[in-house]
């Protein structure tokens, strides 16, 4: 081992990470959530708690849970990409055009995957090289990869893949759903990405202080273009499962997704201020989700109410996360006031 | 003092800013400053408020780029593309105010910029969460300070703390060349002390200190030169033992040598 200046000298306090936190339950209060949820549907509609309808809630969750994972990266990085939707749309559609005109699945698959990130890449160029903010960047992506999926398919349905890429959204293994493995698989590769390497602490680095991590050393912009691109990828995967579960796409596939993604990454506890985020809490809030959209449904509320209902999860979801931050001035000043006037009847 | 052109081509300064000019739009932040460190010597940087002290050492540590000028690092042209290539040429910094990640944990921060990795599965590096841990446990030791969560974010500790953990950073290599801006600021009677010991210590170790305080009383202690800097020209250099109080304060105010 190499000697640093660190080794000369030794001694002094020893109570230094004396206090740390053994186990850390982030995310408990959300599973809590998720159980106490599934308990009240079920209490409503005893159909709601069978294996299936829970095997189907995770299938459904598949994309939003594989894109979410994709969306805690952007956001830890203080990023956000309202055009994962319109991604999904043009990804889908270029697939499906080019199994129409014969090309063999696997060449296929190969330029969907390349152009996922391609399209993603463009959105961390413009954050990266051109400091257009990343709300603007991918507003104005959001509405021209829509266009251009529209432009692709001129307003078709296409249907009928091949038996291979339908497995992957329709197949089981061990009885359990093949997106169902897919997206468990990839979630576990998110969360040792995003603790357990460079790239996921220089995300959580540059969303915390762009400034200093750059002073530290960080590669700034290449980190910024990075996860751009591997949330297109995440998009990708999330789109090649869609596709395959229900065997169709069309130009307006996706619609609204960005909403949703965005929602289960901030239910879960990342913080939308950058630097903090969690891999768990995101999957925990595409399950939320999805699980109160198969309740809603199964309970047969419109889908316009459905809309409804996650807008006003959403701004709860960022609320709480406030409260628990100390970002909401009055009512810590609320608080305070509170404690003098009890020390001051006391007192008296 | 002469130097024969010989022994001048002989001894090469260990950085040596040779007429550097930094200006922000109109403003001449840097004017024209020319400055030698030799290995094993502390030298003060010192001046008002906006005289131009930070400007100056972020264009060594590879921070900004200057618009004229050369910087030579025993005697070699150095041009930084950014500061991970300073670190790279044995040039540590610790930075006024930015130096730190407030969402991330106190190793993470130490570490930032040089994790330690180790290999899985042949192919992928994985951060060594336990040994980087055990390391910041070891640096901070060092300092004699109290820090009893290493695993929370550190916007939640002192501004101490937060200094200690900076300037921590600097041990992790062996530097040539380390820079300061305003270490002791935040720091309490004993752990200011322990820090000044800690630049005397490394001086002593053949490594050469730039360090911005407005601190006078350490300046004197510790510095074997005082640099001063005023409206971004450099007012003069003078060596500690040569030099009173009054006379620095004079340069520092009036901008006369
Ligand atoms: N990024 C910037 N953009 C514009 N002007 C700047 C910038 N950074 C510094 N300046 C200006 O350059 C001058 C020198 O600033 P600098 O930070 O180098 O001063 P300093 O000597 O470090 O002061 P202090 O002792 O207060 O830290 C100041 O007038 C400041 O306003
Ligand atoms: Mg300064």
């Amino acid at each position: 081992m190499s000697t640093t200046a660190a080794d000369v000298r030794s001694g002094g306090s020893k109570d230094i990470g004396s206090a740390d936190r053994r186990f850390r339950l982030e995310g408990l209060g959300l599973t809590l959530v998720i159980i106490a949820l599934g308990i009240m549907f079920t209490l409503i509609n005893p159909r709601f708690a069978s294996i299936d309808n829970f095997l189907n809630i995770l299938t459904q969750a598949s994309t939003y849970i594989i894109v979410a994972m994709g969306m805690t990266f952007v956001i830890s990085k203080a990023g956000i990409d309202l055009s994962v939707g319109s991604t999904l749309a043009v990804v889908t559609c270029v697939f499906f055009g080019f199994i129409d005109g014969g090309m063999p699945w696997g060449l296929a698959l190969i330029i969907m995957f390349a152009l996922g990130a391609f399209l993603g890449a463009i959105n961390g160029l413009m954050v990266a090289f051109l400091a257009v903010p990343a709300l603007i960047a991918t507003l104005g992506t959001m509405v021209a990869y829509r266009g251009i999926a529209l432009l692709h398919s001129s307003g078709k349905l296409y249907y009928g893949l091949p038996p291979e890429i339908v497995w992957l959204g329709q197949g089981r293994l061990f009885g359990i759903p093949v997106p169902v493995i897919m997206a468990a698989i990839f979630v576990a590769f998110c969360w040792w990405l995003f603790n357990r390497t460079r790239f996921g602490l220089h995300c959580r680095s540059v969303g915390g202080n762009r400034e200093a991590a750059r002073l530290a050393g960080v590669p700034v912009s290449r980190i910024e273009i990075l996860v751009y691109t591997f949330m297109g990828v995440c998009v990708t995967i999330g789109g090649l499962i869609w596709m395959a579960r229900i065997d169709g796409a069309q130009a307006t596939l996706g619609t609204a997704m960005e909403i949703h993604v965005i929602a289960a990454t901030i239910i879960g506890g990342t913080s939308l201020f950058g630097g903090r985020g969690t891999i768990y809490g995101s999957l925990a809030g595409a399950i939320l989700l999805t699980m109160l959209n198969n309740a809603l449904v199964i309970a047969g509320v419109e889908f316009f109410w459905q809309l409804v209902a996650i807008g006003v999860i959403v701004v709860i979801a960022v609320t709480v996360n406030n409260v628990r931050e100390n970002r909401i001035v009055w009512l810590d000043t609320l608080r305070a006031r509170r404690k003098q006037a009890q020390r001051g009847a006391r007192a008296a | 003092m002469s130097m024969t052109t010989e022994a001048l081509e002989l001894h090469q300064p260990l950085l040596s800013v040779r007429d550097i000019d930094k200006s922000y739009g109109g403003l001449r932040a840097i004017d024209g400053v020319s400055l030698d460190i030799e290995g094993g010597e502390i030298v003060a940087l010192v001046g008002d408020n906006g005289a131009g002290k930070s400007t100056l050492i972020k264009m060594i540590c590879g921070a900004l780029r200057p618009d004229g000028g050369e910087i030579f690092l025993r005697g070699k042209a150095i041009a930084f593309g950014s500061p991970k290539d300073a670190t790279d040429a044995g040039i540590e910094t610790v930075h006024q105010s930015l130096g730190l990640v407030d969402t991330l944990n106190v190793p993470e921060n130490v570490f930032l910029g040089r994790e330690k990795t180790f290999r899985v599965l042949g192919l992928f590096n994985q951060l060594d969460l336990s040994a980087m841990r055990e390391e910041t446990r070891k640096l901070l030791e060092r300092f004699g300070i109290s820090v009893p969560t290493l695993n929370e974010p550190v916007f939640r500790l002192s501004g101490g703390q937060r200094q200690t953990i900076a300037i921590s950073r600097l041990l992790l290599s062996e530097p040539s060349l380390i820079i300061m801006d305003e270490p002791m600021a935040a720091l309490g009677v004993d752990e200011g002390r322990r820090v000044m010991d800690l630049v005397v210590n490394l001086r002593d170790q053949g490594i050469a200190v730039l360090m911005i305080s407005h601190n006078l009383e350490h300046v004197f202690k510790v510095a074997d030169r005082i640099a001063v800097l005023k409206n971004g020209r450099l007012v003069g250099v003078v060596a500690t033992s040569d030099a009173s109080r009054e006379s620095v304060v004079s340069m520092i105010t009036l901008g006369t040598a």
